[in-house]
């Protein structure tokens, strides 16, 4: 059966629903995230609340920081 | 052994298999720097001792986590991702940039700790296209790939 046809508005609702998903995949994008791996291979997210997390970023954005200077 | 990677040159190794490596660091067991690249020399040390307190972090965060311990982590923040891997003889470290395929650069990371520990080297492949490219097209060449092989070949 064929879809019905979305007139103007159903477009631009279309178009907004597009736009907005992308905004929200670049930020998701964005954040910072913390994953480990055990041997084979499965991973894990360290949660923002976990132990360690705060202490992973840091010493991360450090890296990053000494390989920019 | 003649071409096997040594300590010094894993990381740098490393940097050139990837193109999102930007710097790393080896260390051995001991937590020693044992090479780098992508760094200063007078700044190579502190770049260990993160990479150090990366994994130390990395342990303190899995005391709340079920599975066995860590082997590898991947840590993304504004300006680009740390990787790293350990085994039970080295550490190596990578920053690369941010938009790095995670999958990708956590192999290459395994396979030159691999090349490291086992002296087999990496196996690369060239694609079908960029082979085909590096050879350089002849008329003899053109005429072997004839279905009819005589028709290429004339006497002058």
């Amino acid at each position: 059966m064929r879809e019905k046809r979305k007139g103007p508005i159903g477009r631009a609702a279309g178009l907004a629903e597009g736009v907005a998903a992308t905004v929200r995949r670049m930020q998701r994008e964005r954040e910072p995230r913390v994953l480990v791996y055990d041997e084979t291979g499965y991973a894990r997210l360290v949660q923002p609340d976990g132990r360690g997390y705060e202490r992973l970023l840091a010493t991360a954005e450090r890296m990053v920081e000494l390989v920019d200077a | 052994m003649a071409g096997t990677l040594s300590p010094e040159r894993t990381a740098r190794r490393l940097c050139e298999l990837s193109a999102d490596a930007r710097a790393a660091v080896l260390l051995d067991a001991a937590g020693a720097p044992a090479g780098y690249h992508g760094v200063a020399p007078e700044r190579s040390g502190d770049l260990a001792q993160l990479a150090r307190q990366l994994f130390e972090a990395v342990d303190r965060a899995h005391r709340d986590m079920p599975g066995g311990p860590p082997e590898q982590a991947e840590v993304q923040v504004d300006g680009g991702t740390v990787y790293a891997t350990r085994t039970p003889k080295w550490t190596l470290a990578v920053v690369a940039r941010r938009n790095a395929l995670s999958s990708l650069m956590l192999m290459d990371l395994r396979a030159v700790l691999g090349e490291l520990e086992t002296g087999a080297p990496i196996r690369r492949s060239t694609a079908a296209a960029a082979a085909a490219a590096a050879v350089e097209p002849t008329e003899e060449a053109a005429a072997g790939e004839s279905p009819v092989p005589e028709l290429g070949i004339e006497d002058r």
